[in-house]
């Protein structure tokens, strides 16, 4: 989800590009240093096939369709550091060219798909690659995009975009969805590509330790739940004790699923409708 | 998939497209920053940055409305929330929420069509944007094209390859199909880059980027920076 300008407010905008400007600075670096001269082509041509990649349609179901979001994909492939750099330069592109995500909200975008996204594709890959491979690419990839997707929501309901109750819950459930897509996506393409060539994916491995990847794991994730849990405390918390909990939380989540339904309805008819239309 | 329409823009030879990139960059982050601040209860201002904008895109000998088209893909995004804040009882901060991300973008996009990409990643690197960054960024520009040209025409030919049999119809046999799709293109990227770094050794690449000496920051780019400056600062204050 790529913030446009003008949904977050001075502060929380403001912070952002405080914090992500200097971390960008230290990923570069890190990149630098790990990146021999003939890889420096290899980050901005997977760059270029992540947008590429975005074309290729995943069928899931009746009507419906995924596409890879990548930033699990290139942690596995190129390492946290390059893959955040690349996603950065993404993201500037998309930003600037594109109209894809704000100027401003660069720095809200990078935080969250760039520098928390990736870290959250790679630390379940490098915690329990050893466990259980597919799982660990599975649990990449959807963790990646569940972190970027709570982490804007939060920063939205944060500048005050207001979310009904039945909203709130409707995009947690589409988050859900597009996480498990997700990993079982980058699941599919990892197993492909190492079907070409197993030396693609692995990449660099670097010298730092399994606690210290659990460590940030758990710091990511606390992050990510503090950030919903703050952005929701002013009125949500207090509205949930006061009307008690059970009879509020069903009521939001029937008005959740069913306009999720009604979401997905009128996406089906659309693209049935523009697919009638092309090849007529 | 053609070029894209705003490196042809990029090209001009507008007054606007003389000026320094570092200038129109940092006239940019005013723009948006003053646009940002601006409270959705001042209509008057909207229509004033509106003015601006439409102003300096008559000064680049940009098309209004293409502009206004591209600037239009935030609309999907922000109608959805500004729907969503409308429907909480909030409608002037609905209107602002649209307006301002139209704005931001179409701003955004007066940037980068009146300075080419080396123009403003130059002007990046002036302000120490890290080198690798900036590398990267121009790599991935240069072969965005190359290698999305590429996935069109395998996805085609995996559309015109797939026949009606039951079994290519199946949801689990499309999907590995895609993913296939994704391990190939990935392969022909991989190799593209190898290729990319011979071609690079071939041509007396030593281990290092030598980046090219900016143009000097003239007169006319301060006082045009002054301008627009002055432009945001009374619209933002006096509206």
């Amino acid at each position: 989800m790529h913030i446009p300008d003008g949904f977050l407010s001075t502060p929380v905008w403001g912070t952002l590009d405080l914090v992500s400007a200097p971390a960008v600075a230290w990923v570069a670096r890190r990149a630098q240093r790990d990146t021999q001269d003939h890889r420096i082509p290899l980050l901005g041509v997977m760059g270029a096939f992540v947008f590429a990649a975005q074309m290729i349609n995943f069928p899931v179901g009746p009507g419906t369709s995924g596409h890879l979001v990548g930033g699990a994909l290139l942690a596995i492939v190129l390492g946290p550091a390059a893959a955040s750099l690349v996603m950065v330069a993404i993201l500037a592109l998309q930003a600037l060219i594109f109209q894809d995500g704000g100027v401003l909200a660069l720095g809200a975008n990078v935080f969250n798909m760039a520098l928390a996204g990736v870290a959250a594709g790679y630390l379940p890959y490098r915690l329990w690659e050893g466990a259980s491979r597919s799982g660990a690419i599975f649990a990449a990839g959807a963790f990646s995009v569940i972190t970027s997707a709570c982490l804007a929501l939060g920063q939205l309901m944060i500048s005050g975009v207001p979310m009904a109750g039945g909203v709130l819950w409707a995009s947690l459930a589409l988050f859900l969805a597009s996480a498990l897509m997700e990993g079982a996506i980058t699941v599919a393409a990892v197993r492909a590509i190492e079907r070409l060539n197993p030396a693609w994916i692995g990449g660099p491995r670097p010298a730092s330790s399994r606690a210290l990847a659990a460590v940030a794991m758990t710091a990511l994730v606390m992050v990510v739940v503090g950030t919903l849990v703050a952005s929701a405390a002013p009125d949500g918390i207090q509205r949930l004790t006061e009307q008690g909990l059970a009879a509020d939380w069903s009521q939001r989540t029937v008005g959740g699923v069913a306009g999720l339904g009604l979401i997905v309805a009128l996406c089906y008819l659309g693209g049935k409708l523009i697919s009638r239309r092309r090849s007529a | 998939m053609h070029h894209l329409v705003i490196d042809r823009w990029s090209r001009g030879s507008s007054p606007l497209h003389q000026r320094d990139p570092r200038a129109k960059l940092a006239a940019l982050l005013v723009f948006l920053i003053a646009l940002s601040t601006t409270p959705p209860a001042a209509q008057a201002a909207f229509v004033a940055y509106a003015i601006l904008l439409i102003v300096a895109a008559n000064l680049a000998r940009l098309p209004i409305r293409g502009l206004a088209g591209r600037a239009a893909l935030v609309l999907p995004f922000s109608a959805t929330f500004a729907l969503l804040t409308w429907w909480s009882g909030d409608s002037l901060r609905a209107l602002g929420l649209a307006e301002k991300s139209f704005l931001s973008g179409m701003a955004a996009l007066l940037l980068v069509g009146t300075t080419p990409l080396t123009g403003w990643t130059a002007a990046l690197e002036s302000w120490h944007a890290p080198r690798m960054l900036i590398l990267v960024i121009q790599f991935v520009y240069r072969y965005l094209f190359v290698i999305a040209e590429q996935a069109q025409r395998m996805r085609w030919a995996a559309l015109s390859r797939r026949g009606s049999r039951k079994r290519s119809r199946r949801v689990s046999f499309q999907f590995s199909a895609a993913a296939g799709l994704v391990g190939v293109l990935f392969a022909r990227s991989w190799q593209r880059a190898d290729g990319i770094y011979h071609a690079m050794l071939a041509r007396g690449f030593r281990g290092r980027f030598v980046p090219a000496a900016p143009p000097p920051f003239q007169t006319s780019d301060a006082l045009f920076f002054s301008a627009c400056l002055a432009g945001c600062l009374a619209i933002r204050l006096l509206l």
